[in-house]
């Protein structure tokens, strides 16, 4: 969230606002999809088989069927950043970027198909992109999967993270957007605390003294990377054994690696296991990471982002909270969330302790 | 507790008028939403946080205050509350959940100062004293606060999913 939320800062600084509406409204998404479908492929293009595929609180994800005279009918995914997600404002460049950046790289990505950033045609920051078949596993339930497969699985998806770190950031669009004096990873610690200052009905001291101290001790990277921001099981498809497509790049940044590492193998993603999806155990995970990427691991760096981890994991929770009690968003689902700040904090200074 | 109890009543009632209510064409699950909102309206009415929990974390936070001053001898830091904040009894959740949501904000000025440089300087031994007790002082006021949340049902909210083996409360 932390540079998105700067990047469209940016965004809005530089283009004018066009007016929205307050909510994202399926009906009118689907009319406005047509006419820009239509546009960017030369030809009346018609949406079948439109749906939500998602209730969550941020993106919206629609599949749907573009058909067209001109060519066979493209089975799409349009997200679209809502006025009233969790992390509104959003851009859609650190997802626009990853996906281009990454096509037919060693990580595999669903093929961008069109977006924009001021949403003039839809109302909201929005992409368009392939729809890939396949499952998405969830990270919080046990799986009902067969060890071995789970296992092939949980080494692809370590052996694609280190095929993302070993990317030269540089070459990529990446690069100029994040440039400044501040330290990337200073950076995005620095956006969670402005997060967390924000007003709430609930203070938690910890917190606060643990945003200072994780701005204090953060470790230098052993090289900057591009960092995904959000790699945990439930963030890819899956289809016949085999990882098809890394999703959800709205949280992408440049940083230290380790990040996506602390942050793929937390107990919550993983059914609650100190194993990667159940299975690969923290030194396998590490092993196969350091062999794969050429990057050591260190394991004071992995201790600090392990607390960073559930310092975000914390952020992310509050802003739940400030959504049910300040912007009165009735979605039960986000009162259930503040509930479970307690738990969250007490991990939080237990890691720091760890990494202190 | 989190949010306010009236917040969170009124939360729960409108996402089953919003969200329930026009998905159910069933009469008789229609009749027990409308009757648990109506009880709602109630408790809204009639009942308020337990007292109990906030007292203690309110108590535990006094003590902190005390001890602090006590460790600190002499040393210039933020201010603490006269203590106790409340003498007697009382059931006014309201009030003490605001006293309670006050010393947070107290223990954070005081943890960030014993951990920052001014403190290390004048006398590094007692900040560090003061740093350790303010982290378990915090961490067992939570603890508190973890003995009345029920169990993670994330899986079932999440997915929607009826079935999950989570906890019933």
């Amino acid at each position: 969230m932390q540079e998105a939320a700067k990047q469209s800062d940016d965004v809005r600084d530089a283009v004018p606002e066009p007016a929205r509406p307050a909510a994202v409204n399926d009906d009118a998404v689907r009319t406005a999809l047509a006419q820009h479908l239509s546009r960017i492929f030369g030809s009346r293009t018609e949406i079948v088989s439109f749906g939500r595929k998602s209730s969550g609180f941020s993106w919206i994800t629609y599949a749907f069927v573009a058909r067209s005279a001109a060519e066979a009918d493209r089975k799409l995914i349009l997200r679209v950043g809502p006025p009233n997600g969790l992390f509104a404002p959003y851009s859609v460049l650190p997802q626009v970027y990853a996906l281009q950046a990454l096509h037919g790289s060693g990580v595999p990505v669903p093929a961008l198909v069109s977006a924009e950033q001021d949403g003039a045609e839809i109302g909201f920051p929005f992409f368009i992109c392939a729809h890939i078949e396949g499952d998405v596993p969830a990270p919080w339930a046990a799986s009902e999967l067969d060890p071995d497969h789970k296992r092939a699985i949980a080494q692809q998806f370590i052996e694609i993270l280190a095929s993302l770190h070993r990317i030269d950031p540089g070459v990529t669009s990446f690069a100029s957007p994040q440039q400044g004096e501040q330290r990337a990873e200073l950076r995005a610690i620095a956006g969670w605390r402005a997060s967390l200052a924000r007003p709430t009905a609930r203070y938690y001291p910890l917190l606060d003294w643990g945003g200072r101290w994780l701005h204090d001790n953060c470790p230098q990277p052993p090289r900057r990377t591009i960092v995904h921001g959000d790699y945990r099981i439930g963030n890819f498809i899956e289809h016949e054994r085999k990882i098809a497509a890394i999703l959800d790049w709205e949280l992408t940044h440049l940083g230290d690696p380790h990040e996506d590492l602390a942050w793929a193998m937390m107990p919550t993603f993983n059914a609650r296991s100190r194993k990667l999806y159940g299975v690969l155990e923290r030194a396998e995970v590490i092993d196969l990471y350091q062999r794969a990427s050429g990057i050591a691991v260190s394991d004071k760096s992995l201790a600090f982002y392990e607390a960073y981890a559930l310092y975000q994991a914390a952020a992310i929770q509050m802003c739940a909270v400030r959504a049910f009690e300040v912007d009165r968003f009735n979605d039960m689902r986000l009162a259930v969330m503040a509930s479970q700040m307690p738990s969250i904090v007490r991990a939080f200074e237990r890691a720091l302790e760890a990494a202190a | 507790m989190s949010a306010s109890f009236e917040r969170l009543i009124d939360g729960i009632i409108d996402a089953l008028q919003s969200h329930v209510v026009p998905n159910s064409n069933d009469d008789f699950v229609r009749g027990q939403v409308f009757s648990a909102i109506y009880a709602l309206n109630g408790l809204k009415l009639a009942a308020d946080w337990k007292v109990g929990p906030l007292l203690e974390q309110l108590r535990l936070q006094d003590d902190t205050f005390a001890a602090v001053k006590r460790l600190a001898d002499g040393m210039a830091h933020p201010e603490t509350p006269a203590t106790p904040r409340i003498r007697g009894d009382t059931s006014d959740a309201a009030a003490v959940e605001a006293l309670r949501d006050d010393g947070d904000r107290r223990l954070g000025q005081l943890l960030l100062w014993a951990s920052g440089e001014e403190a290390r300087a004048a006398n590094p031994n007692a900040a560090t004293e003061i740093e350790r007790l303010l982290r378990r002082a915090i961490c067992d006021q939570l603890k508190i606060e973890l003995a009345t949340t029920p169990k993670s049902m994330l899986q079932q909210i999440a997915g929607g999913e009826r079935d999950g083996g989570a906890a019933q409360g």
